[in-house]
């Protein structure tokens, strides 16, 4: 039984923050927000998985930053992260490390983002630690501006 | 004698305040628009600086309190057992949670906080010291598909009443008390392409009580549809209803309840819930010495996007209201006739 929830209210790829970023000048990468799928916020720790996918191409791990209350963390270092809370109305900044950037013009983003629901566990599950998954995953074109 | 006041919680304006067209204090002013004196406020979900509350937000409540006259009156906890990523939190994590919920509730005036059933009731036993230091009642929420006197329940009950504490008990949601599928379940099914007939054979089996396994199998010898196999895991489960609601053991629990959650999907045009038989279950309430709140719980989001009722949420939940007050004032009106 593929039990997934979905409740969405709002955009989870925002619309117009897909940017460059620069540091001494140089273009160092891009930057877009992203909105939780949910009705309430979650800890970081909740989330199970998360991938990036550009233009049909799957951005490395370690060139990801999740950024939110002001820390950024790895993908890595996400499933740790118990205490930092994902309120439901903000957006995370995701951080992307590319030289140079991406170039003008739209470009499509694949966003894989699942999270856990700390307090369902899945029905009919034997397992511990087994929860109903949340899909928060979009995918859009977004205009670099 | 009961003493029966009307809430509003608002996850109600969940769709609104996520899309950020109601804030925090938009959604209080509603509460006041609706002539209620009080709120739930989920903690995870508008409590901006959760898990904590800060001085800023303190104040900020204060002043909408002072402004609408409308006050915090539950703490609506989220017990996140599965938060951390490699196992469930122990014991003594799931009450340092939960005191702090309890501490929560108290810095923001709140006399109850609703908690879940992953708590479990020897962790219940072990706040209850807190719950009553801080003056706050913590109640385990009953929830679709749990009732009054299903085996969970049945084990908080035990140890609620064996521990003689007036600090611990029970929420119980209004839904558990279905008769019949929500308006999401059956009438949203139709709308999305269910087969009725299928459908139809689907809300039979859980009227039979046929076990879920058992009515998978029968259903997927069929082709039973995606959208009939979507709602049958709802009317299965979180969504799920009864032929004969659990009012004998609403009674039996009433002593332990001090909040509820009146849960509602859909007001129909002679002012009745669709699948919940309001009615009865606040006669039920009259008859106890019951005293606390009813909070509005509107969970039917998406109902008027999907063409399933022409009323928004806060419209929804006047309609709610308004039908609890005729009820209510019905009953009364029959007690001082019998005297």
């Amino acid at each position: 039984m593929a039990l997934e929830m979905r409740i969405n209210f709002t955009n989870i790829l925002c619309k117009g923050t897909l940017k460059n970023y620069y540091l001494q000048g140089q273009i160092e990468g891009f930057v877009f927000q992203v909105r939780l799928s949910y009705y309430r916020g979650h800890f970081l720790s909740a989330i199970d998985k998360f991938g990036l996918k550009i233009d049909d191409e799957a951005i490395p791990q370690k060139d990801i930053l999740f950024c939110l209350n002001d820390k950024e963390f790895t993908v890595e270092e996400l499933k740790n992260q118990s205490n930092e809370f994902w309120n439901i109305l903000d957006p995370a900044t995701i951080k992307v490390r590319k030289l140079g950037g991406l170039k003008p013009g739209n470009h499509k983003v694949t966003l894989e983002l699942m999270l856990r629901c700390p307090y369902l566990p899945l029905p009919g599950s034997i397992r511990e630690h087994h929860y109903a998954p949340i899909n928060s995953c979009d995918e859009q074109f977004m205009e670099l501006c | 004698m009961s003493n029966i006041k009307l809430g509003i919680t608002l996850y109600s304006f969940t769709k609104e305040y996520v899309r950020e067209e109601l804030s925090l204090e938009d959604c209080i002013r509603k509460c006041a628009e609706l002539g209620v004196d009080g709120y739930e406020i989920v903690a995870t979900q508008m409590i901006s600086s959760y898990p904590y509350i800060s001085d800023d937000f303190l104040t900020k409540i204060k002043g909408y309190e002072y402004k609408y006259g409308v006050k915090p009156i539950s703490y609506g906890a989220n017990t996140d057992r599965g938060k951390l990523h490699d196992r469930d939190l122990n014991d003594s994590e799931l009450i340092n949670d939960t005191i702090r919920d309890i501490r929560n509730a108290h810095n923001l005036g709140c006399k109850v906080v609703r908690a879940q059933y992953l708590l479990s009731p020897e962790n219940l036993l072990r706040i209850a010291p807190y719950a009553e230091e801080y003056g706050v009642k913590v109640g385990i929420e009953i929830h679709n598909p749990e009732t009054p006197s299903t085996p969970i329940m049945q084990r908080y009950f035990e140890v609620i009443e064996k521990s003689g504490s007036k600090y611990i008990g029970f929420v119980p949601d209004f839904g558990c008390f279905a008769t019949r599928p929500n308006i999401e379940s059956y009438e949203g099914a139709l709308k999305d392409g269910a087969d009725k007939n299928v459908l139809d054979y689907a809300v039979s089996l859980k009227r039979k009580n046929v076990p879920l396994q058992e009515a998978e199998k029968l259903l997927r010898e069929i082709s039973a549809d995606p959208v009939v196999m979507n709602s049958f895991y709802s009317m299965y489960g979180y969504l799920t209803f009864y032929n004969e609601p659990d009012l004998e053991g609403l009674k039996k629990i009433l002593p332990y309840c001090f909040h509820f959650h009146g849960k509602f999907h859909c007001i129909t045009e002679d002012g009745k819930e669709l699948s919940i038989p309001y009615k009865d279950i606040l006669t039920t309430i009259y008859n106890s010495d019951y005293s606390g709140y009813i909070v509005s719980e509107y969970e039917g989001h998406n109902n008027q996007e999907r063409g399933l009722v022409d009323y928004d949420s806060v419209e929804a939940v006047r309609l709610h209201l308004k039908m609890e007050r005729n009820i209510l004032e019905e009953l009364e009106k029959n007690n001082l006739a019998g005297r």
